[in-house]
């Protein structure tokens, strides 16, 4: 078996005569928790969305377990392989949180309803939610507890690897926790994921790698410390000083 | 008002408002009959519009778009009137059910389309993630948030084709409006009369908008639309 689950290679995207991805290159092995991190419009959103093909890269190729997705004209079973988890968590909004996890199972996996609610139980247990929630609608649900539902849409469909864009930026401060510690549990239990974030606490103590992206490129990348308290160049040295600032800052003031 | 509270004293108040409710089925046949095969009409022409090949949305937008500029009592005329001459003899109810039908299909049209289209890009990509093709996106997703988020509108659009239904009375269709109309000419009185068939389009619609708002209110909640 490779260790590489993905390899991205020399991946291009332009919108118009604008470059949003210039040659990216990287490898993901199994089990491994990759962390990007970079400034607003740096193509953080567009590289992930690329992987899993709701965006069409216009150079390069990705490599999902040995298999070049980007020559796939099957999208869809693909995207069946690998989990999205979205900023706004994006819960289909006419479904309970038991059916969001369901639909997958039976309509994409094709499962028999008895296994698929085994299934969709156990994701939903795994991420703290409990039997009491399961029959809410997402309204009904805190961010957090939207979040973790979403995370179980994901994980339930035994996917190949997990994406995360920036899960925790649209929750409140208070709710940000137990989706981390989700996420961590997760990445303890060998999930290959890659995750955008911010929070910086979650990528020192949970990351393998992470790679700081801006204008298009990842810059510089390397062990969650290096990066993240000892980066090399000067556009990078500036954003973690502020992300460092602004850490604190949530942090003093949750204490307080 | 004291002339009207006298009215309702008398005798006769009661026969007249009897010779105006017998008609009610009449008005009740003409808009749910025109209401429903407008809703039918409207169906296919909107799946057409979102998902069709160009020429044929093409042809959609223009039916829109002229149909929409016939007022509602020339397509009446033109169905009960019009079509005698090509041989097609229609009694008046079925004639203003096709007009009725044939008008209100294009503004259902777009109220679906806009309810296809209100479905938020958001939950499609989240259909697409975890791996539903296009027709299981639309089957499991995209179709029942439309189907809801279209419902208000369309509970008061068929408020608006009830009162319209009243159109008919121009070619001849015994209706509310109609029967209203004759009563108010053998008592010489337009007021009372016409007053009371205001009264019963109002309690028939006044609880519709009611739902349609408790709905709308209710889509709010659930996220599906924007306040
Ligand atoms: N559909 C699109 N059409 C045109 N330009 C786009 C589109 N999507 C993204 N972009 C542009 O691509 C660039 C990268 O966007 P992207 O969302 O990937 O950045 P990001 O790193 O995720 O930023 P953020 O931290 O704000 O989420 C931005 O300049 C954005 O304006
Ligand atoms: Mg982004």
């Amino acid at each position: 078996m490779e260790s590489n689950i993905l390899v991205v290679e020399n991946l291009w995207k332009f919108y118009g005569r604008e470059v949003i991805l210039k040659n990216i290159n990287f490898t993901v092995k199994r089990g491994e928790t990759k962390v990007i991190i970079g400034p607003s419009g740096a193509g953080k959103s567009t590289l992930l969305r690329c992987i899993n093909l709701l965006v069409r890269p216009d150079r390069g190729r990705i490599i999902l377990d040995g298999d070049v997705i980007t020559e796939r004209r099957d999208v869809h079973n693909i995207r069946s392989q690998i989990g999205f988890v979205f900023q706004h968590f994006n819960l289909f909004n006419h479904l309970t949180a038991i059916d969001n996890v369901l639909l997958g199972l039976i309509k994409v996996k094709k499962l028999p309803r008895e296994e698929a609610m085994r299934r969709a139980k156990e994701a939903l247990l795994s991420v703290g939610i409990t039997e009491e929630l399961w029959r809410k609608y997402p309204a009904q649900l805190s961010g957090g507890q939207q979040q973790r539902v979403a995370i179980a849409r994901a994980i339930a469909m035994d996917p190949k690897i997990i994406l995360f864009d920036e899960p925790t930026s649209a929750l409140d401060p208070e709710l940000i926790w137990e989706v981390l510690n989700v996420m961590e549990k997760l990445s303890r239990n060998g999930m290959t994921m890659i995750v955008v974030t911010h929070e910086l606490g979650f990528a020192i103590k949970v990351a393998h790698e992470v790679m700081f992206m801006d204008g298009g490129t990842i810059i510089e990348r390397g062990p969650p410390n290096q990066i993240l308290l000892n980066p090399k160049g000067e556009r990078i040295k500036r954003f973690m000083d502020r992300m460092w600032y602004l850490y604190s800052l949530n942090r003093s003031s949750k204490v307080a | 008002m004291n002339n009207v509270m006298s009215w309702i004293k008398d005798i006769q108040f009661f026969t007249y408002v009897n010779i105006i409710l017998s008609s009610i089925t009449t008005t009740f046949i003409l808009s749910i009959a025109s209401f429903i095969l407008a809703t039918i009409v409207a169906l296919l022409l909107s799946f057409i519009e979102v998902f069709g090949p160009r020429p044929l949305v093409k042809a959609v937008e223009w039916y829109v778009k002229i149909v929409r500029g016939i007022p509602l009592i020339l397509a009446l005329f033109i169905f009960y009137y019009g079509l005698p001459r090509f041989g097609f003899p229609l009694p008046p109810l079925y004639s203003a059910i096709i007009g009725i039908t044939l008008v209100d299909s294009a503004y259902q049209e777009q109220l679906f389309k806009g309810a296809i289209e209100g479905v938020s890009e958001k939950q499609i990509e989240a259909a697409y993630a975890i791996g539903l093709t296009k027709w299981k996106a639309f089957r499991h997703v995209i179709l029942p948030q439309a189907f809801r988020i279209a419902i208000p509108g369309w509970i008061n659009e068929f408020s608006i084709v009830l009162k319209d239904s009243s159109i008919a009375y121009a070619i001849g269709v015994t209706e509310i409006f109609t029967q209203a109309v004759h009563v108010a000419q053998v008592i010489a009185d337009y007021l009372k009369p016409l007053l009371l068939v205001s009264l019963i389009y109002l309690c028939i619609c006044y609880p519709l908008s009611y739902i349609s708002n408790r709905f709308h209110r209710r889509l709010i909640e659930m996220g599906m639309i924007g306040s």
